[in-house]
C-alpha cells in the first residue's frame, strides 16, 4: 500500500538555517511522530526507532533512513526501509526549500510511503489515516522546530 | 439443513435389486452393500476425538520450526543476519536460503523450455519472488522461542517492481503454449458471430479445517526420512523430494493419518518438506516439527488458478447452437509453477463443457506473477474453463434473446450421443444433462420463479434466475502432461490396494489413497463386503497412508475425483484374488470343489462352505492352514499368501502431442445447479435466495456419502463466488491473508441446499461409478449467471467470478456511464446453416 502526501509551509528562517536543520539526522529525526532513539552510523546514514501501533498491533520499528540528495541551501532528501510488526516499509521525503523575500524560507515537501507484509490485511484500512496523520505531525514538528 | 428435498427417484430403483460386478476379469460377487447408504466406518473415530492428526504427534526431542517470510513481493535479498536468533534462548539452529542452495538441488520442473530453468529451492536465496516466501527458518526447542527468535533475524532487501496482472506478466512474454488451429471457415458461415470483452476469473484457495503440518526426522545413522504429515499426493512429493535432497526415494518414508481436509491444496507443501527434513539434519536428527499459521496458509501455500479469457468471438447458427469459439486464456500461476503447467492442459479434458460445440480454438497462455504459487484446487483448471464456459452461453443467450434453460437445452450433448468424444478426443462416459436441469428446475421452482421475478421487476426488486452446468472429470491421464513438456516422463494412471487375512482370519485393508474425510474406509469396506459376502463391519480398513504398509505407484494420491474409481477398483481386484486364494485353500481342506463352495458369514464369523452341506470352514481356520499350521499342506497350495495386492491401470494411451489430441480423462460426473438470487437495490449485497444442485456421478457407491461431497463442494463453490478472494494490491500485498477478510464459507454463512441424484452408470468403470467431489465450482457458475440475468436489464455484464455488494455497486455504476458498451457485440449475418 502506496501513501504519498505533498504541501507547503513558509518559516522565518533563512534556507541556509533551514538546510542545515533538515541534513542534520540528531535535530530532525526526534520529530519522527513516536521517536524513541537513533543511531548515528556515519554522516549520511542512521538507524531510527520508533513506536508504532495499530489497534492490537504493537511494537518498534527499526528503520534504515540515508541521505539520499544534499543540495545545500535548495533542496534535500531521505529514503529508508525498515521492519515493523507484520511487515516491512519503505519510505522517501522530499524537501525542496525557496527564498523568500524577508529571510523566510519556502519548505516545498512530499512523502511517499509504502507499508507491505500481512499487516495491511491485518490494518489496511487503518493504515491510511494513520499515515496521513503522522506526516501531519512530523511537518507541524518541523514548522514548530524552525520557528 | 432445512428445506433439503431429495429426489431420489433413481435411486430407490438401483437399490432394490443386486447387480453384477463385471471388468478386470475377476470372478463375479453381487452387490448387497455398494448403493447403500451406511453410515461411515470413521465417524465415530473423529467426532470422539480419537483421530489422529500430525499435530497430535509428540516425539522425544522433538523441535519446532518457524519460517522467516518476505513482506515483499519482488525484491532482492541484499543481507540476511541469523547470529541474534541463534543466541535466542532455545534455539538449536537457524537455516537459510544460501545455505540451503549449497545443499540441495532445485525441484524438478514439468514446465516445457524455459521453465525447465526455473530454479526453485525451499528458501529464498538471492531474490524474494512473491509476499510470504520463506527466506529463513529458526529451529527452537518451543514454538514460541521460534517465534520470537524468528523476529530477531534480520533480512535486508531491495525492492524490485512486482508483476501482479497477467496481462502485464504477458508482456514479458513469458508464453508456455502455442496456438491451435484455425476456425475462420466456421465463422464466416455463422449466422450470429457474438464477440466477447475480457472475462476474469479470481484467485481464490481452499480453506482446510487444518493447515500444512510437517513432522520430518532425518535419521542420522540410516540417512531416512520419515515424514508424518497430511501431504496429499506422497508419491509425487517424493518424487520431487528424492533429487533435491539427494537421497533415494525409499530412504523417504511417508505416512499420514487423519487429515483435516485437503481439496487439493496439500499437494505442493513439498518446499517446506524438505527445509523441515534439513533442520532436522541440522539439528543432529531430532524431529523437527512445523504447523502452519492460518495466515501462512493464505499467503504462502497456494492458491488456486486466476485466469483471464480476452477477444473472445462465438460463431452461433440461427437456433443459437453455438458452431465454434475463439478465444485467449491467460493462467496467472504466480512465483512458480511447481505443480503447474498441468493446469495448462488440465482444462482440456472439458474442452466443450457439456456442449455440443465441435470448433474449439484456445489460445492458452501461462505467465508467472509476484504472488503465491498457486497448487491444485478443488475443480482444479476445468472450473475457469468451464466458468468461461457457462459466461459465453448466457452472454451469447441474453445478446440474441434466449432463455437460459432454452440455450442450454439447444447445446447440451444429447444422452443418446453418449460416450461422446470431444473435438480433442476425450470421450464423455455418460450422462443426460438435459434432464439434471429439468430436475434442477423443478427443484428450484423455476417456472414459479419466473412469474415472480416478473411481478417483482415492476416492483423494482434485482432478482435473477441462474444455470450452472459443469463437468467433474476423474481418474486423469497423466500423459496430458506431454501436451505440455513431451518429455515428461509420465503417463496414464494407477492404484494399488492391498486385502489380506490376518493371522487371526481379520479382513485387512489397506488402500493406495491418502484420504482427508472422503470415507474411504467406508466405501473400502463396502466393496469388500460384496466381494467376500460378509458385512462391512467385519472388513478392517487401515485408516490413513504409510508406505511402510500401503502398497503405492507413483500416482498413489487422492485427488483428481477418482477414488471411486481407481481405489475401489484396486481393492476390489485384491479382495477377488483373496477370495480365489481362500477358495482354493477350502476346497482342498472341505474335500470339495471350488465351484461347489459359497462364501458368508456363520456362527463363527465369515466362513467359506460347501453349498447345501454342513461342512464350512472359517476365516480363522483358513488363515491358520497358511500362517502357523501348514505342515501337510500340498505344493500346489504354497503360493497362497491371502495377502493380495492388485493395480488398476486406466485404459489409457498418451495423447498425440502434436495435434494436442487424445483422452485425457476415464470419467465425467456432471452437476447442473440453478439458484435464485436477489441484489438488494440499497446495499447491492446479493442474496440466494433459494438454490438446488443436481448431481449425477454413476452409479453411487454411498448415496450417504455422495450427498455429503456435493453439499461440501457446493459450498466451496458458493464461497468462492460470494465471499473469498485472494486480493492483491499493485505492491503484491496480498489484502486478504486473515479470515477477517478472506470470510470462508462455512455452516453459518450457507444458504439452504436442495438436492437432486441422478445415475448415469460410466460403461468405464467397474461398477458404473464415476469419481465425485470437485462439483466443477458449479456454483461460481451458477451464481454469476442468476447476478447477470438480476442486472442485465441494468446494462450489467457479469464478468468477474467473484461478486459482492461493492463490486456490484461498481458495476451498476459503470453500466449506468456506459462502462459496458462494446462488451459484448454481436453480428447478425445471414445464416448459411
Amino acid at each position: 500500500m502506496e501513501i504519498k502526501l505533498a504541501g507547503d509551509f513558509t518559516v522565518e528562517k533563512t534556507p541556509e538555517e533551514v538546510y542545515s536543520f533538515l541534513v542534520d539526522p540528531s535535530r530532525f529525526c526526534p520529530l519522527l511522530p513516536d521517536f524513541q532513539s537513533m543511531e548515528i552510523v556515519d554522516a549520511k546514514n542512521f538507524l531510527v526507532r520508533v513506536k508504532v501501533g495499530i489497534s492490537h498491533i504493537r511494537g518498534t520499528a527499526a528503520v534504515k533512513m540515508t541521505l539520499v540528495e544534499e543540495q545545500p541551501t535548495k533542496q534535500a532528501a531521505y529514503e529508508g526501509q525498515g521492519e515493523i510488526p507484520g511487515g516491512s516499509t519503505t519510505l522517501r521525503a522530499h524537501f525542496q526549500l525557496e527564498d523568500v523575500p524577508g529571510g523566510h524560507t519556502r519548505v516545498i515537501w512530499s512523502g511517499q510511503s509504502s507499508v507491505l507484509g500481512h499487516i495491511i490485511s491485518l490494518s489496511g484500512g487503518l493504515l491510511e489515516p494513520l499515515g496521513k496523520k503522522n506526516v501531519q505531525k512530523l511537518i507541524d514538528g518541523l514548522q514548530k522546530a524552525l520557528a | 439443513m432445512a428445506g433439503k428435498v431429495v429426489a431420489m427417484s433413481k435411486k430407490k430403483a438401483s437399490r432394490g435389486g443386486s447387480q453384477r460386478f463385471s471388468g478386470n476379469g475377476a470372478a463375479a460377487a453381487t452387490t448387497k452393500w455398494v448403493g447403500q447408504p451406511i453410515r461411515r466406518k470413521e465417524e465415530n473415530r473423529l467426532v470422539s476425538g480419537k483421530g489422529i492428526f500430525v499435530d497430535d504427534e509428540k516425539m522425544p526431542g522433538m523441535l519446532h520450526i518457524r519460517f522467516v517470510r518476505s513482506s515483499y513481493a519482488h525484491a532482492k535479498i541484499t543481507r540476511i543476519d541469523v547470529s541474534k536468533a541463534e543466541k535466542f534462548p532455545g534455539v538449536v539452529c537457524t537455516l537459510t536460503g544460501a545455505e540451503i542452495k549449497r545443499q540441495v538441488q532445485p525441484f524438478i520442473e514439468i514446465g516445457p523450455g524455459g521453465a525447465q530453468k526455473i530454479a526453485d529451492y525451499p528458501l529464498a536465496a538471492d531474490k524474494v519472488v512473491f509476499q510470504g516466501e520463506p527466506v529463513a527458518a529458526v529451529v527452537a526447542e518451543t514454538r514460541l522461542a521460534a517465534e520470537d527468535a524468528a523476529e530477531l533475524v534480520e533480512v535486508d532487501y531491495r525492492p524490485l517492481p512486482p508483476v501482479v496482472t497477467a496481462e502485464d506478466a504477458l508482456k514479458d512474454e513469458s508464453i508456455l503454449h502455442p496456438a491451435m488451429g484455425t476456425n475462420q471457415k466456421t465463422f464466416k458461415q455463422a449466422a450470429h458471430v457474438v464477440r466477447i470483452g475480457r472475462l476474469h476469473f479470481h484467485r481464490f484457495s481452499s480453506t482446510p479445517l487444518e493447515c500444512n503440518v510437517i513432522l520430518a526426522t532425518w535419521d542420522p545413522r540410516s540417512g531416512d526420512i520419515e515424514y508424518h504429515c497430511n501431504n496429499t499426493f506422497p508419491s509425487f512429493a517424493s518424487q520431487f523430494l528424492a533429487p533435491a535432497l539427494g537421497v533415494r526415494i525409499d530412504q523417504i518414508h511417508m505416512k499420514s493419518f487423519d487429515i483435516g481436509g485437503g481439496f487439493g491444496i496439500k499437494i505442493t507443501s513439498y518446499p517446506y518438506m524438505a527445509v523441515c527434513a534439513l533442520a532436522s539434519r541440522k539439528a543432529g536428527g531430532r524431529a523437527v516439527k512445523w504447523v502452519e499459521t492460518r495466515i501462512e496458509h493464505m499467503q504462502a501455500s497456494a492458491h488456486g488458478n486466476e485466469r483471464t479469457f480476452l477477444d473472445t468471438r462465438v460463431a452461433l447458427d440461427k437456433t443459437g447452437v453455438i458452431l465454434a469459439i475463439d478465444s485467449k486464456h491467460v493462467d496467472d500461476c504466480g512465483a512458480f509453477p511447481r505443480y503447474e503447467p498441468l493446469g495448462c492442459v488440465i482444462w482440456a479434458q472439458v474442452l466443450p463443457a457439456t456442449y455440443r460445440v465441435k470448433n474449439v480454438r484456445i489460445d492458452m497462455h501461462q505467465v508467472v506473477t509476484n504472488k503465491c504459487p498457486v497448487g491444485p484446487n478443488r475443480g482444479y483448471s476445468r472450473m475457469q474453463h468451464l466458468w468461461f464456459m457457462e459466461r459465453v452461453i448466457d452472454i451469447c443467450g441474453q445478446a440474441l434473446g434466449i432463455p437460459a434453460d432454452e440455450m442450454r437445452r439447444r447445446n447440451y450433448i444429447r444422452k443418446n450421443e453418449m460416450p461422446y468424444k470431444t473435438p480433442n478426443g476425450c470421450v464423455y462416459d455418460s450422462g443426460d444433462y438435459a434432464s439434471m436441469l429439468a430436475m434442477a428446475k423443478k427443484l428450484v421452482g423455476w417456472d414459479e420463479w419466473k412469474k415472480k421475478q416478473a411481478a417483482a421487476r415492476k416492483e423494482g426488486r434485482w432478482i435473477g434466475l441462474g444455470i450452472g452446468s459443469t463437468l467433474d472429470s476423474g481418474t486423469n491421464n497423466f500423459g496430458q502432461a506431454r501436451i505440455i513438456n513431451p518429455d515428461a516422463p509420465f503417463s496414464g494412471q494407477s492404484k494399488v490396494g492391498i486385502v489380506k487375512l490376518d493371522i487371526y482370519g481379520e479382513v485387512v485393508v489397506s488402500m493406495g489413497s491418502v484420504p482427508q474425510g472422503q470415507g474411504h474406509e467406508t466405501t473400502a469396506a463396502q466393496v469388500v463386503a460384496d466381494a467376500l459376502n460378509i458385512t462391512p463391519a467385519l472388513v478392517n480398513v487401515r485408516p490413513g497412508f504409510d508406505t511402510a504398509h500401503n502398497a503405492y505407484t507413483g500416482h498413489t494420491g487422492t485427488y483428481a475425483s477418482q477414488f471411486a474409481v481407481t481405489g475401489l477398483t484396486a481393492i476390489h481386484g485384491a479382495a477377488m484374488k483373496l477370495r480365489k486364494e481362500l477358495s482354493r485353500l477350502a476346497a482342498w481342506k472341505l474335500q470339495a470343489k471350488e465351484q461347489d463352495l459359497e462364501f458368508g458369514v456363520g456362527g463363527q464369523g465369515p466362513e467359506v462352505r460347501v453349498k447345501g452341506r454342513q461342512k464350512a470352514i472359517n476365516y480363522w481356520a483358513l488363515a491358520n492352514l497358511v500362517n502357523v499350521n501348514n505342515a501337510g499342506m500340498p505344493e500346489s497350495l504354497w503360493d497362497i499368501t491371502l495377502n493380495c495386492r492388485h493395480v488398476f491401470h486406466a485404459n489409457f494411451q498418451i495423447p498425440d502431442v502434436k495435434r494436442k489430441y487424445g483422452n485425457l480423462t476415464l470419467t465425467y460426473a456432471a452437476q447442473v445447479h440453478a439458484a435464485v438470487v436477489e441484489v438488494d437495490r440499497e446495499t447491492f449485497q446479493p442474496k440466494i435466495l433459494t438454490y438446488a444442485c443436481v448431481d449425477d456421478c454413476g452409479k453411487a457407491v454411498n448415496p450417504l456419502i455422495v450427498e455429503g461431497q456435493v453439499h461440501g463442494a457446493a459450498a466451496h463453490g458458493i464461497g468462492a463466488a460470494l465471499l473469498e478472494d485472494c486480493a492483491y494490491d499493485a505492491d503484491g500485498n496480498l489484502l486478504t491473508a486473515t479470515f477477517s477478510d478472506y470470510t470462508p464459507i462455512t455452516a453459518m454463512n450457507i444458504p439452504d441446499l436442495m438436492y437432486g441424484h441422478m445415475e448415469s452408470p460410466s460403461p468405464f468403470t467397474l461398477n458404473g461409478a464415476k469419481g465425485m467431489g470437485e462439483g466443477g465450482a458449479a456454483p461460481v457458475h451458477t451464481i454469476c449467471a442468476a447476478l447477470q440475468d438480476a442486472l442485465y436489464p441494468s446494462g450489467v455484464i457479469i464478468d468477474d467470478s467473484h461478486n459482492t455488494g461493492d463490486s456490484l455497486f461498481r458495476a451498476v455504476q459503470k453500466a449506468e456511464s456506459g462502462g459496458y458498451a462494446g462488451m459484448v457485440r454481436v453480428e447478425h449475418r445471414r445464416a448459411s446453416r
